[in-house]
């Protein structure tokens, strides 16, 4: 006990040399000393270390089968429906395609370590060691070394007909979706993105702020104005485009399977035609439903890989 | 009534420095008779209603955006100026699809060869602005499409392109060795540092050739690039982006260079195409001079229906100036861009609705911070006074004062009395020693202060 030392210390004669040194120091031990009465409590009060908690009830559990994070309701999850965010569902139906069994997982980009959902987290090999998450970029990667194929097509017109999907069909699906004079924001992004995420109205009024903020910021990167009906006009000669590009086959560019291209229409398709979600304005369904063609595909590809509607 | 395209100036030798203008100029050349249409070099964007050129004038109808244009020109010739008319059905697709492949992977393209980069901004895009506007927008104008040229590329992640040059200078001349008895070393880092632009060599490349290998193969031996036989509006968009890849000489050509080495083919068809459809290199002279110049422009002119820009004089560049710079403010240029866009779209009673709550919020918020603001500032500045106890004796310096010259000569004569009556006190205490005796009576009982002189 450094008290103890101290009071030793000052008992015992020090030689004279070293007593104004000595002195000083043992000035600077007192004054860091535990006072007696503490001491005392401490020495009436041990301290008592406790084995660690164990981790809460809805901490996620190691899986051996690989869990793929996405925007979904909790029963659709659980029933493996499709998830209501295009690019979740496009990954999800290409794990589908790909025969990867899956489990999938409600959340939120914030819980992304990219910031953006969907991503895929491997099952761990030891319980110590964490898996690192797959993003979505990679995961072509991933199913390739699962053993597993998808079948690729090599067609010139490949690269074109994907920009119509990740440019034109997206942008149009952005602006139905969460701008602030677009129906469809009360109607169904507030109650897929901001009501599950808090039920404090003032985090809501910040996420839907957030969310709608950052639509606008998209779609004013390629223009000067958001200019909706230029934006439903060429998503609706995208769907023209794609509906001849599909012609009678089963599926896209005359592949035997489905590949990922499929999935990144079908992403699109399924929502805009999916009655559920309670669309206000419907332009962009309308437009879909006049090419039956792409219907055929939708209902095609959610029978054989969702189990029907 | 004759149409008028509104357009951003010629550079590089095309009539214009965008490539939506371009394909906006090959269209109208194509598809509408010769009188029926002027081309004028505008160069301001507020003209049109969406607030971006080209934009085409009939009158009093504004119609800004090139695909707007396109739909304008169809409308208003009752379908007899269309270009894409008659395509087959596959055509017209691929037509559709390779459009929006143009736009939207060949932007970055161009912004990363000539914003985004510094050395061919600097030297080559940034200089030309000044050709093509009046005098002070040209310091405002390219910063603002730079800055919008970085944003779409920031997901390339080829920001390296965009280098400060003077830190590399000031990294050399702190060497304290003379420069003759330095040795140069070509280390193949210090050479990858002096140039970004072959640093990120491998990954612009990957780019460039995954822009121009798709059109090379659509294109094939044809003369166009989805028809045998039919100019449609994919060879103008097409066109518009090709020669403003390949037609400007940079001090960093990799795009230029990559075309022509790699695709000789699509080189042929651009050059050959600018030859058609402009009519060879465009002087600035051309566009912006009343009657054109000397005779070489009247070349040019049977080919491109030229007409001088009228900018309104001193009033007109100013406010333009003025609303430029407004833009530029962050939060004035967020609310003007939001009532842009207001304006555009129609309005709905649910879009009211909903974001009148927000902005409600945010407008007592506002309020509540601002009245705070300005409550602390009068505390600061003491405009609100926290203790009345100083104030009298500021007025009695104050009242002084107010005397002028004359208050001053008083206060002097003051502090001489001060001084004198303090000398006789000072006299007095000498003689005898003088006691004070202070009782205080307080509450917590009495207190006795001595004070011996």
């Amino acid at each position: 006990m450094p008290s103890d030392k101290t009071s030793d210390h000052k008992d015992g004669a020090p030689p004279a040399g070293q007593t104004s040194f000595a002195q000083h120091t043992s000035k600077i031990r007192h004054f860091f000393s535990i006072p007696a009465p503490v001491k005392v409590l401490f020495d009436k009060v041990p301290v008592l270390t406790y084995p660690p908690n164990d981790l809460p009830q809805r901490a996620p559990k190691p899986a051996r089968i690989p869990s793929l994070y996405v925007f979904i309701k909790k029963e659709d999850a659980a029933a493996g429906r499709p998830s209501y965010n295009p690019s979740c569902l496009k990954w999800q139906t290409f794990l589908n395609f790909a025969d990867i069994n899956h489990r999938l997982m409600p959340s939120s980009n914030h819980a992304s370590p990219s910031g953006v959902l969907p991503f895929l987290l491997p099952p761990s090999k030891t319980p110590q060691e964490a898996p690192t998450p797959i993003t979505s970029n990679k995961l072509v990667k991933y199913v390739e070394e699962q053993g597993k194929t998808v079948e690729e097509s090599s067609s010139m017109r490949y690269e074109a007909y994907q920009s119509l999907i990740d440019h034109r069909i997206r942008d149009a699906w952005v602006s139905i979706h969460p701008l602030p004079r677009a129906l469809n924001f009360s109607a169904v992004a507030y109650h897929l993105y901001v009501s599950p995420t808090s039920s404090n109205p003032l985090v809501r009024a910040s996420i839907s702020h957030q969310l709608r903020s950052a639509a606008e910021a998209e779609l004013l990167k390629h223009t000067a104005i958001i200019d909706t009906d230029d934006l439903y006009s060429e998503a609706d000669k995208a769907f023209e485009a794609l509906s001849i590009l599909l012609g009678e086959d089963s599926w896209f560019f005359g592949t035997s399977q489905p590949t990922l291209f499929d999935a990144s229409i079908f992403a699109y398709t399924q929502l805009l035609l999916d009655d559920e979600l309670g669309w206000q304005e419907k332009k962009l369904c309308r437009a879909l439903r006049r090419r039956a063609n792409l219907v055929q595909h939708r209902e095609r590809l959610l029978v054989r890989y969702f189990g029907g509607s | 009534m004759v149409l008028e395209l509104h357009i951003w100036g010629p550079a590089f030798g095309l009539p214009s420095i965008d490539p939506h203008c371009l394909a906006a100029i090959a269209y109208l050349q194509q598809a509408v008779p010769r009188g029926k249409w002027q081309l004028i070099a505008t160069s301001d964007p507020a003209l049109s209603p969406t607030n971006e050129l080209p934009a085409l004038r009939n009158g009093d109808i504004w119609i800004g955006g090139f695909r707007n244009i396109f739909h304008y020109v169809a409308q208003f010739s009752s379908g007899e100026w269309v270009l894409d008319a008659g395509l087959p059905d596959q055509q017209g697709a691929d037509c559709i699809a390779f459009s929006s492949f143009v736009e939207a992977h060949g932007q970055p393209l161009i912004d990363l060869s000539l914003y985004v980069s510094s050395q061919n901004y600097t030297s080559t895009t940034r200089p030309l602005y000044n050709s093509i506007q009046p005098f002070p927008l040209p310091y405002l104008t390219p910063p603002s499409v730079r800055a919008t040229a970085k944003q779409r590329t920031a997901h390339l992640g080829l920001s390296s392109l965009d280098v400060d040059t003077e830190d590399a200078d000031a990294a050399q001349e702190k060497s304290i060795i003379p420069e003759s008895l330095r040795k140069s070393k070509n280390t193949v880092s210090s050479l990858l540092a002096a140039n970004p632009e072959s640093n990120a060599q491998i990954r612009l490349d990957a780019l460039a050739t995954n822009y121009f290998e798709p059109l090379q193969k659509i294109k094939g031996k044809k003369p166009y690039l989805v028809s045998d036989s039919q100019f449609s509006s994919l060879d103008c968009l097409a066109l518009g982006y090709l020669s403003l890849m390949l037609i400007p000489s940079l001090p960093q050509p990799w795009l230029a260079k990559t075309m022509r080495k790699k695709f000789p083919d699509l080189c042929a068809w651009t050059e050959d195409m600018i030859e058609n459809v402009f009519g060879g290199p465009v002087k600035a002279e051309d566009a912006l001079l009343p009657n054109g110049g000397d005779s070489a422009s009247a070349e040019q002119k049977a080919y491109l229906p030229w007409t001088a820009p009228k900018n309104g004089g001193a009033v007109g560049i100013g406010s333009v100036f003025l609303s430029s710079i407004a833009d530029s403010i962050p939060i004035v240029g967020q609310l003007r861009r939001n009532t842009r866009m207001r304006l555009h779209g129609g309005k709905t009673l649910d879009d009211e609705l909903h974001s009148s709550s927000w902005q409600g919020v945010a407008a007592i918020s506002s309020i509540v911070a601002g009245l705070g603001l300005a409550v602390g500032y009068m505390f600061q500045q003491g405009l609100i006074p926290l203790s009345s106890g100083e104030e009298p004796v500021k007025e009695k310096n104050a009242s002084l004062d107010t005397f002028g010259d004359a208050g001053a000569a008083l206060s002097v004569f003051a502090t001489q009395l001060d001084a004198e009556a303090q000398r006789q006190r000072m006299g007095e205490s000498h003689g005898a020693p003088v006691a004070e005796v202070a009782v205080e009576a307080g509450p917590g009982g009495v207190t006795v202060t001595d004070n011996v002189a």
